[in-house]
């Protein structure tokens, strides 16, 4: 619009040699399951999609019912969501015909197939036909918890060799870029996310779902989803499993026999969680519990939200953003420890609810005196832990705040209860020799 | 106590937690009934949707790009009647959904949204590609400044002539302070200026044919958004009396340089104000909040007849205001000095119902009493004053002297001029105001294109 700041960036980014006019993807799932809704999506401003992915027509693909239950907090619907769908039951002609519908009509927007096979020949058959029917790139799916069908989805990707020798097997058949989606359910994505490198991967996409269980009927003792009486842990997606995302994209990120791009996946919603995802290392960010709650409307706001950041910053590409705060992530051995502070009190904005105090009490330092009269907490400084509960719970904001405290500044031990016990104490110190890195 | 520090400044507003926990109440409808509501499409919903998703900046942008006066808007609409009539959190339903059983406060957020772009120092426009057309702009109220904004966006040159020595109209010389104060108002004067508005003060176009002529000065196009500035009166005889005003004269008093005269009056004294709507809203409340010892709001109906907003009715009874209902002023009572010393009244009764459905009222014989006053004051209505219309001597205009204007468009009989606001609706809202400046630069960007609208 003429005499507007909205939208005055370029938002497009170029993974693995494809370019998507932004980074927001539809990930594989419910929410790209047909042509018609992945159309309505692109008109909403998704840039590109991985669309469902596609099965052999081997084994006939049913879907357990219900296939859903979600996890609510207090008021807030939706923190997460459990699911028990399988890959795509569509015939997979059907899929096929639609990847060609969008490419026909969207020629601008990448299409990433993403496929299952459960054994070599089926990867590559289902590689080639992708590729054969106009899909950009391909995602291999090693990572869906909850398959019914022992070989496939997450025990492959807990499986290293596997992921490397499927990886493989479908690079030498395709020319289009290959990402490998990796499953949450192992400590560390890592070493899979090498073996997939060394399969010829070009990138990485993480973090499918994570096995869980969202709830328990009371009535029936059944684990939900209640599929006619049986419970199953399976994939649980949304807001909840975004800190498990970060923390696998940026050691990815870090990981300097990787090093390949990487699209961040889980619980992403809003601009501030897709640059989070750029700034710990994605390149592209992909979503579908957001979808599943609100619909495609929110990708506005994630590029109008990107774009006014970039603006503000004066940050020209998206690409300026990646990887940006990785230099700024250790581990906890690198903090200072000899800089410590406590929290500070700006007591003129108190409304009197003493909920720091409850805390402080109760699991925290001890460290607040209450006025009664006035209704106002008051700090005892030097048995702050500097936890910082205090704040989480007060409801004003900017009332309480960090501040450090100089070297010399010294905190209180906690104090014994009875000092007299230590007469009768059974104790010898612990005197043997061992590692000492964590010590400061 | 300092009235006149108290009285100047408005309340708080919303600030950011409030917002978002407002927000967060909000069922993101599909169909965005609130966004209907508006008058004057500012987009409640996306706007409520964006500051949902964190896309705060957007919420601004909406707001701005769809209603220049979105800050005025927020504070001053009644919402109860527009946007959050039609808000679904409003039906309570038996099973609760999420946050359903009152509307959300959309006006609120509006004005929280507005105040915090000033804040943070947001840019919603950036400099148009210039466009070589001209338009003249008469008046510089919301309906006005909402067509010289827009027409400033698109690129066109745009000059607003103002007859008073500052710019805003009701809002600056209407409307009382604590209500709408001059900060919030100059800020959203600087983002209409900030798009190169040339605000000419002290600029009446009255002469006879001044508006046409104007036509043939380089302005390709004109519109005309004088408003109404003359007071109906009740027809007492009562010129020259000292102490009585009408509620134009007063609540301009209260904004202008006149504020302590109006102070001294009106400080502990008895103060009498006739009429029911809005405006004679307004001047209770003002007259109560800067030291009067009485108030009384004299209305010839009853409390629920009272055009007044339901929440303008019950704050003014809350700061003790006597409603004195079913009283019909007939004369006044002036000591030697032609001082105003009392309202003579009589009392009425609601006979059978009128045109509009209500009861009218009528006057019960022998029932006259006079209330002692020191300050009266007239809020029965306000009108074009009669000889406005011969600036513009060839656009029709009804008995009233309001300006025929076509709903769509805002053209009148004149080819070139347009015209919205209260000139063309009657007393009405601001949000309506705005509304009928969007519609009329949208014609006119047609017609300095295309000769036609
Ligand atoms: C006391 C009062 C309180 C109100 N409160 C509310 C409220 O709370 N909420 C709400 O939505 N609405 C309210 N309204 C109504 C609202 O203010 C009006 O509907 C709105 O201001 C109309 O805008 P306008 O631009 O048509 O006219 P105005 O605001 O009247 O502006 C017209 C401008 O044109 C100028 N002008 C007039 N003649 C000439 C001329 N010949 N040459 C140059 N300039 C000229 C005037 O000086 C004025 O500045 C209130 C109205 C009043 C009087
Ligand atoms: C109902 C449902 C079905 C899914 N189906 C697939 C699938 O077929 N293939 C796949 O790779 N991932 C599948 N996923 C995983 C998502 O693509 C995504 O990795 C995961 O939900 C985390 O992202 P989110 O938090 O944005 O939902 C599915 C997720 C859900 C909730
Ligand atoms: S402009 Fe007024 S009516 Fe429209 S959404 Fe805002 S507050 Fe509601």
């Amino acid at each position: 619009m003429a005499g507007s700041t909205k939208n005055k960036v370029d938002l497009s980014v170029d993974f693995c040699g494809v370019t998507f006019k932004n980074p927001f993807l539809l990930s594989s799932s419910p929410v790209s399951n047909s042509a018609e809704m992945v159309a309505k999506s692109f008109e909403a401003g998704w840039g590109g999609v991985v669309f469902k992915t596609l099965n052999s027509d081997r084994l006939p693909i049913i879907h357990p019912s219900p296939r859903m239950n979600c996890i609510d907090y207090g008021s807030k619907k939706e923190m997460a969501v459990q699911n028990v769908e399988q890959i795509s039951d569509r015939p997979l002609k059907h899929n096929l015909m639609e990847i060609q519908y969008l490419k026909m009509h969207y020629p601008d927007h990448p299409v990433i197939a993403s496929i299952m096979g459960f054994f070599e020949d089926e990867w590559i058959y289902l590689a080639k036909i992708a590729e054969d029917n106009g899909a950009d790139m391909l995602e291999l799916n090693f990572s869906c918890p909850h398959m019914c069908i022992e070989g496939a989805g997450h025990k492959v990707g807990q499986a290293f060799h596997l992921i490397e020798q499927f990886t493989s097997a479908v690079k030498k058949n395709v020319s289009i870029p290959v990402i490998a989606k990796m499953t949450p359910n192992i400590t560390d994505m890592n070493e899979p996310a090498v073996y997939a490198k060394n399969g010829g991967a070009d990138a990485i996409s993480a973090i499918n779902t994570v096995r869980g269980i969202s709830g328990v009927g009371l009535d029936d003792w059944v684990p939900r989803p209640n599929v006619f009486g049986k419970g199953a842990p399976s994939g649980t997606s949304g807001p909840a499993v975004k800190p498990i995302a970060l923390n696998f994209i940026s050691a990815m990120a870090k990981c300097e026999d990787l090093q390949i791009p990487l699209s961040g996946i889980g619980g992403i919603e809003t601009w501030i969680d897709a640059l989070e995802f750029l700034l710990l290392g994605s390149t592209t960010l992909q979503v579908t519990t957001g979808i599943m709650h609100y619909g495609y409307r929110i990708v506005e706001d994630m590029i109008e939200g990107l774009s006014d950041y970039m603006v503000e910053r004066k940050i020209s590409r998206v690409t300026d953003l990646v990887g940006k705060a990785l230099p700024n992530l250790y581990e906890t051995d690198h903090f200072e420890l000899d800089r410590q502070g406590i929290t500070q009190y700006d007591l003129d904005k108190c409304i009197g609810c003493g909920q720091c105090l409850i805390v402080c009490n109760d699991a925290a330092g001890q460290a607040i005196d209450w006025d009664s009269e006035t209704r106002r907490p008051h700090l005892i400084e030097d048995k702050c832990l500097s936890c910082m509960l205090c704040s989480f719970v007060c409801p004003v904001p900017g009332l309480i705040s960090y501040k450090e405290m100089p070297r010399d500044w010294q905190r209180r031990e906690t104090t014994v209860m009875d000092p007299g016990l230590e007469k009768g104490l059974k104790y010898e110190p612990f005197t043997k020799e061992g590692p000492n890195e964590c010590i400061a | 106590m300092n009235y006149a520090d108290n009285f100047k400044q408005m309340r708080k507003g919303m600030d950011l937690v409030q917002a978002v926990a407002e927000a967060d109440r909000c069922l993101l409808c599909h169909d965005a009934p609130c966004s209907t509501g508006c008058p004057a499409n500012t987009e409640p919903a996306e706007f409520i949707r964006k500051l949902r998703f964190k896309n705060i900046t957007g919420a601004i942008r909406t707001i701005k790009e769809n209603n220049i006066l979105g800050g005025a808007c927020g504070v001053l609409c009644p919402t109860h009647r527009l946007c959050e009539e039609k808000c679904s959190a409003r039906f309570a339903s038996e099973e609760r959904p999420e946050g359903a059983d009152r509307p959300i406060q959309i006006g609120a957020i509006q004005r929280f949204l507005v105040e915090h772009g000033t804040k943070i120092g947001f840019k919603v426009f950036a400099p148009p590609e210039p466009r070589p057309e001209k338009v003249a702009v008469v008046g510089s109220g919301p309906a006005g400044l909402s067509c010289a904004a827009e027409l400033a966006k698109a690129g066109l040159s745009v000059t607003i002539f103002e007859s008073r020595p500052e710019p805003g109209g009701v809002l600056r010389y209407g409307v009382v302070a604590n209500r709408f104060d001059l900060d919030f108002l100059n800020r959203e004067l600087a983002d209409v200026r900030s798009l190169g508005v040339d605000i000419r003060c002290n600029a009446p176009i009255d002469s006879t044919g001044g508006a046409e002529k104007l036509l043939k000065d380089g302005y390709q196009a004109v519109f005309l958004g004088p408003g109404l500035w003359d007071a109906a009166t009740l027809k007492t005889d009562a010129s020259g009396i000292d102490g009585l005003f009408s509620s134009v004269d007063y609540l301009s008093a209260l904004r202008d340089g006149r504020f302590d005269d109006m102070v001294r009056r009106a400080e502990g004294k008895t103060v009498v104000v006739i009429g029911g709507g809005s405006v004679a809203m307004d001047c209770i409340e003002s007259a109560a909040r800067i030291g009067a010892k009485d108030v009384y709001l004299i209305y010839r109906r009853s409390f629920c007849q009272m055009p007044a907003e339901p929440d303008e009715r019950n704050e003014a009874q809350e700061l003790g205001v006597h409603f004195l209902l079913l009283n019909q002023p007939v004369g006044y009572e002036v000591d030697a000095d032609n001082r105003i010393c009392g309202v003579k009244l009589v009392r009425t009764r609601l006979g059978e119902a009128d045109d509009s459905g209500r009861r009218r009222p009528e006057n019960i014989p022998g029932s006259e009493w006079i209330l002692e006053a020191d300050l009266v004051i007239e809020a029965i209505g306000n009108q074009a004053p009669m000889d406005l219309s011969q600036a513009y001597p060839n656009v029709d205009v009804d008995a009233r002297g309001l300006i025929q204007a076509d709903s769509e468009t805002g053209r009148t009989s004149v080819p070139g001029i347009f015209a919205g606001g209260d000139i063309v609706r009657g007393p009405a809202l601001v949000v309506n105001a705005v509304q009928d400046g969007k519609t009329a630069a949208k014609a006119i960007i047609a017609y300095v294109t295309n000769g036609e609208a």
